[in-house]
């Protein structure tokens, strides 16, 4: 019986995949690409992540989880798994696996498609699950103390450093994201200003009016924020109003950085914890909604399945198909940054070894799956409309008619009432030029939830969708400021030990300000750069979070290689091997290319050559060259401590396998599980 | 009889739907903490529904929530 399931499984994923290799050239429908992509990701969770949890990991039904041997009835719970897959799954899917595959439609819909298949399958489901694993093996130990215990004291210096570097990139370009939906839109604003006082008086209920009833407060909560996504059609269409809310990109760039360090040193309950409550609220709610939206609506993919940009000369970002499709595309492939969270809480609570499977494995999965709509609902736009919206201002030449011109040039037809006719559909000036992908997702999104429910609310669903992402964002921002503040006041201790106190008031606002600082200096510079800086941000993100997914593979390597199973090591060096050619490249090219589009030093001398020429103010100019070496320094940096971190591990390898190093880790002690009776 | 039974029934099921929906986002679950103490601890003290909503934020956000991008 269960064969027969899996050959249809099998068969229909075939078949899908047979549909989208056989109809080049015409239009196909999202539903192919979500069938294909679901039969594939299956297959590898039924056989491939067996296989890893069997024979690589070695799960033990009869080992009893720190969950269980701790259980404090805090952080170590055991938790029935569909509960704990809900948990780790609203842990590590936000904005990114919703931005990255909207911006990689440059190159058109099937590079992205087949990355983030396969790509989970093999490489991003295998690190999140053996990070877990081994993680759930050392009583929930974070990566950072794995890669310090397992592989040396060095590496486990250098991957907190570039942990640390790390979140200060991240930060920035989801904030450029926010700023680039947000800006001249007082819809947005004032929706997503509305989202301070609701969170701060959810905070002021749970804590001093019904201390603990989280629930009512949150329900509460999406209401209100739902009547304030309704009244900011009137703030916006009000003339007394609407200029009190239209900001720029500066001066929201700067709200921001004031909210961001606000946020994260206020006590947790003001903000923190009521803005993580309404955020996992509204992911959940719109991930199903989008997913029962394009499965009704099932609409045809416009976009091509490749552009005539795989070349490099694409106006969202630069660079070629290979490495950049690889890079731009991060999250719901492979994402180094859950490495962190499936070393943190989500180890702490699995109830039985054998869970872990579908935690880690299924949860990322799962992740890929909304990348994959993401992406679906972007291709299912006019290639024309997403052009219009994704490429910088400055590629588009500023006007509704020089665009329509260029995008022609580009080989794709648009109409000026199209793209003006879209603009008021949806409650905005203007559409031309809003890059980071989030606009254009809301406007796809907005389309098909207007396919379900009718065309007059696509201005509603316009902003639910980017106040949703935008909520999300500013979750991460100020989640994320907090943990680099203690991050840094751990290092900074080491200096001098009050810094290092996390309840001393003076020692936490200066991290928290540095922090801000590092990300609102790389903000503020993609805020203010002409070309609209998530060409030259989003790049760098990719490249760090690929170079902390190559972290983790790296410690994951030396987990199976140490626990005596080094034939097997081939599952996590194989994806390692691929990332680090993907990103070592692509880095190298974002420094020394010699396209100014592409490579950061050649656009410094671009810059200078125009200074001398005349034809670039000297002083905009000087700041530009500054930028473009910092962020050349800082790649560089980054690929120097990776390499180094794989040196490390390598030699760490070899020892094991040449037997000058006896195989063994630094696992809990067998217990055995009470559950299993 | 019957109906205050049903209802009974009912009750149960929104409450574990509701423990469910709380302990995937990431919310303190005060009841199944009393379901907890009570069965593994014998009933000794508890926290009051105030110090556990304390004790709950404390250990999630104290040393800063990881959560992705």
């Amino acid at each position: 019986m269960h064969r027969i399931v899996w050959l249809l499984v099998s068969a229909v994923g075939a078949a899908a995949w047979g549909v989208i290799a056989l109809r080049r050239g015409e239009t196909i429908n999202a539903a192919w690409v979500v069938l294909a992509a679901v039969g594939t990701y299956l297959i590898g969770y039924r056989f491939y992540s067996r296989f890893l949890a069997r024979k690589v990991l070695g799960e033990d039904p009869s080992r009893a989880t720190p969950a269980e041997r701790i259980n404090n009835g805090r952080d170590f719970v055991p938790t029935t798994r569909y509960v704990l897959f809900g948990h780790h799954f609203a842990a590590i899917a936000g904005a990114g696996p919703l931005v990255g595959p909207v911006l990689a439609m440059q190159f058109g819909w099937l590079p992205g498609t087949l990355w983030l298949v396969f790509g989970v399958v093999l490489g991003g489901a295998v690190q999140d699950f053996v990070i877990l694993f081994g993680s759930m093996r050392r009583d929930g130990k974070s990566l950072g103390q794995m890669a310090k215990e397992e592989i040396g004291p060095l590496t486990g210096g250098l991957a907190m450093v570039a942990i640390l570097a790390i979140m200060i990139i991240l930060l920035a370009v989801l904030a450029l994201v926010v700023v680039n939906a947000l800006k001249d839109s007082p819809w947005g604003v004032f929706s997503i200003l509305c989202t301070i006082p609701i969170a701060l008086g959810m905070g002021f209920w749970m804590k001093v009016i019904r201390p603990g009833k989280t629930v009512e407060a949150t329900v509460a909560g999406v209401v209100l924020l739902l009547a304030a996504l309704v009244a900011g059609r009137y703030v916006a269409e009000s003339p007394t109003l609407a200029p009190l809310f239209t900001h720029g990109g500066v001066t929201i760039a700067w709200g921001m950085m004031a909210y961001g360090f606000l946020a994260s040193v206020l006590p947790v309950w003001m903000l923190l914890c009521p803005r993580d409550y309404l955020s996992t609220f509204m992911k959940i709610g719109t991930i199903v909604l989008l997913a029962l939206g394009i499965l009704w609506v099932r609409p045809d993919l416009q976009m091509p399945a490749l552009t005539r940009f795989i070349d490099g000369t694409g106006p969202v970002f630069a660079g070629k198909l290979f490495p950049f499709a690889f890079i731009t595309i991060a999250c719901g492939a492979i994402s180094g940054f859950h490495a962190l969270v499936s070393s943190g809480t989500t180890p702490k609570m699995i109830r039985r070894e054998t869970d872990a499977r579908l935690i880690g494995y299924g949860g990322m999965l799962t992740e890929s799956f909304v990348a994959i709509m993401a992406l679906c609902a972007a291709a299912a736009l006019d290639p024309g409309i997403y052009f219009a919206i994704n490429a910088p201002l400055s590629a588009l030449g500023g006007t509704v008619e020089n665009a329509v011109l260029r995008i022609r040039e580009w080989g794709f037809v648009v109409t000026p009432e199209q793209i003006t006719g879209l603009a008021a559909m949806v409650g905005e000036s203007s559409l031309l030029g809003r890059v980071g992908g989030a606009p254009s997702l809301a406007v796809g999104m907005a389309a098909i939830f207007s396919g379900v429910f009718g065309q007059h609310l696509m201005g509603l669903w316009y902003h639910f969708a980017i106040m949703f992402e935008a909520l999300f964002i500013l979750t991460t921002i100020d989640t994320g400021t907090r943990v680099g503040r203690f991050m840094l006041q751990e290092v900074l201790g080491h200096i001098w030990r009050p810094l290092g106190r996390t309840s001393w008031y003076p020692s936490s606002l200066f991290a928290a300000f540095l922090i801000v600082a590092g990300w609102g200096w790389f903000l503020i510079q993609g805020v203010t750069d002409p070309l609209g800086g998530i060409n030259s941000l989003w790049p760098l993100f990719g490249i760090t979070n690929q170079l902390l997914a190559a972290v983790a593979l790296c410690v994951g390597t030396t987990l199976i290689i140490k626990s005596g199973k080094a034939r097997y090591a081939w599952t996590t060096l194989v994806p390692l091997v691929g990332l680090l050619v993907v990103t070592l490249t692509a880095g190298w090219q974002k420094i020394f290319a010699a396209d100014p589009r592409l490579g950061f030093l050649s656009h410094a001398r671009d810059i200078a050559a125009r200074i001398a020429a005349g034809s670039q103010d000297a002083a905009v100019g000087g700041r530009l060259i500054f930028n473009d070496r910092m962020n050349a320094v800082l790649a560089a940096f980054f690929m120097t401590t990776v390499v180094a971190l794989v040196i490390a591990s390598a030699l760490e390898w070899l020892a094991v396998t040449r037997g000058r190093k006896p195989a063994t880790t630094k696992e809990a002690l067998y217990v055995e599980t009470a559950y299993a009776k | 009889m019957r109906n205050s039974g049903r209802l009974d029934g009912w009750t149960a099921g929104l409450g574990t739907l509701l423990s469910l929906l709380k302990r995937v986002c990431g919310m303190p679950d005060y009841q199944g903490y009393l379901v907890h103490m009570r069965e593994k601890h014998g009933g000794g003290a508890v926290l009051s529904e105030r110090e556990y909503f304390e004790q709950h934020m404390q250990v999630r956000y104290g040393s800063g929530v990881s959560r992705c991008c």
